[in-house]
């Protein structure tokens, strides 16, 4: 994938705010669940939607990432769907919706982590 | 102070084929606030292509919307064709041009005619309807199906166009084109339409822009993005420059899927007037490489983004999809706040929601 740039979590803010000023736009995030830790890339396209530059940064499942809603409200949705689907931890998102904009109260709790291997288990004599 | 007022709007309610709740708080007639309340249908398909065999998501995909879905099957397509990637031949790329071009055009004449039936326009609303049948005969005769198309496989297409279907699709485009212009002259210039819709709803540049919109809601705001700039397909060599209105109201947004429905007739009937000759399909070997790829497209609602993760094996490791509506969706937002009671659905309208898309 081209124009894809690996960036800590702390810029995660500043680097976008950066693409955005340049006259970006926010597209998207995605969360790939790499087991120990979790994958965050987030997408804007630029020059009338022609090309498009990639944010990427890794965290570790129980850190937190500071929300992109301050900078662009785009991000509002993307947000809540991460954080509930992946249990990626958001902070700050201008519109939280308490981890049930897409999942009911007794849904399956982040639903799109990977399911975890069985242990293989000893032989007993 | 007036009295605030929470009201439910939906999940089910007249203006609203699918279910989505805007919770709006009023003062009087006045909408001061707004919340979008979404996850009443969702189905994870994301999830279920990362446990489907590759070549099954292509059909799984195309069901995440039943008025984009061939957009959406071009576009899980290409994004799993770029994790080889494949070279795909012109025709190829010409033919999921024509096709995409027929599925705006039935999208926009179906949304024409929602706005006449939200005006109270019966008669307007069944004749933008009854031409829209005209396009969706031609997709059920040049592919097989009115809604499900699946035409589209990992390395082509499973049909073509002879010479004979070239005539049909030409003649009835241009009966389409002529019905749909004159039509669209009723309803535009109409001065209910005019009065109901001209100055409502704005949404400025800047808001368009930061608040991530797409497609026709974003150029009404006079903001000249399209994907199609990004000559995917046959795009590059076909007469295309993106519709575009200033005023960033109702009368805009419509106005420019009025326009827009004209070119996508146009940009077929350049489409099918190149037509190159060649094979329809290439030869895909093994299974999806461990490499990702993004794959986007101009559906009609604006832009598809599809991402996609191989792994060596048949199935992928994680397919996200970010729909049109998905991204229009924050516009709510602006679009509603200080606007009457009486102006909410024409004004949800006027963004073309599709909640079976923003389910996915």
């Amino acid at each position: 994938m081209e124009n894809l740039i690996k960036i800590d979590k702390s810029a995660i803010v500043t680097e976008g705010k950066k693409l955005l000023d340049a006259g970006g736009k926010f597209v998207t995030a995605v969360c790939n669940d790499l087991d120990a830790e979790m994958e965050v890339t987030y997408f804007f396209s630029s020059n009338r939607g022609t090309e498009m530059q990639g944010l990427r940064c890794t965290v570790a499942k129980d850190e937190e990432v500071p929300s992109l809603t301050g900078e662009t409200l785009a991000a509002v949705l993307i947000e809540n769907e991460l954080q509930e689907l992946f249990g990626l931890k958001v902070k700050g998102i201008a519109i939280d919706y308490g981890g049930n904009m897409l999942l009911a109260h007794d849904s399956p709790t982040t639903p799109m982590l990977k399911e975890k291997k069985a242990e293989p288990k000893g032989v007993e004599n | 102070m007036a009295t605030r007022t929470v009201v439910p709007f939906g999940p089910q309610h007249p203006v609203l084929p699918e279910p989505i709740q805007l919770r709006l708080t009023y003062e009087d007639e006045k909408v001061v606030e707004v919340t979008p309340v979404i996850g009443y249908g969702h189905r994870g398909i994301e999830k279920a292509c990362e446990l489907n065999e590759y070549a099954k998501n292509i059909y799984l995909c195309e069901r995440v919307c039943g008025i984009c879905s061939y957009q959406h099957s071009a576009t899980v397509v290409e994004a799993m064709e770029r994790l080889w990637p494949l070279e795909l031949t012109p025709r190829i790329n010409y033919l999921r041009t024509i096709w995409s071009e027929m599925a705006r055009t039935h999208s926009h004449l179906l949304w024409l005619g929602l706005l006449a039936d939200a005006f109270g326009f019966e008669s307007m609303f069944m004749q933008f309807w009854r031409i829209r049948e005209k396009v969706l005969d031609l997709l059920e005769q040049t592919t097989g199906h009115r809604v499900i198309q699946s035409v589209n496989i990992v390395g082509g297409l499973r049909r073509d166009i002879d010479e004979q279907q070239k005539r049909m699709i030409v003649g009835v485009l241009a009966q389409v084109r002529k019905e749909s212009q004159s039509l669209i002259k009723a309803l535009i210039h109409d001065y209910t339409v005019k009065k109901r819709t001209v100055g409502v709803g704005i949404i400025t540049k800047e808001q368009a822009v930061s608040l991530g919109c797409v497609g026709p809601t974003l150029r009404a705001s006079g903001i000249s993005e399209d994907v199609r700039l990004t000559k995917y397909h046959a795009y590059g060599e076909l007469n295309f420059e993106p519709i575009v209105e200033s005023a960033g109201d109702c009368y805009a947004r419509a106005a420019v899927r009025a326009r827009e429905l004209i070119q996508a007739i146009d940009l077929q009937l350049e489409a099918l007037s190149k037509l190159p000759e060649g094979e329809i399909a290439v030869k895909v070997k093994g299974n999806p490489p461990a490499n990702e790829a993004v794959m986007r497209t101009e559906a009609p609602r604006g832009e598809l983004f599809y991402y996609a993760k191989g792994n060596g094996t048949r199935k992928l490791e994680r397919m996200k999809i970010r729909t049109p509506t998905y991204a229009n969706l924050p516009a709510v937002l602006v679009l509603l706040p200080g606007c009457q009671l009486a102006d909410v659905p024409v004004n949800v309208l006027s963004i073309d929601p599709c909640i079976s898309c923003t389910e996915r």
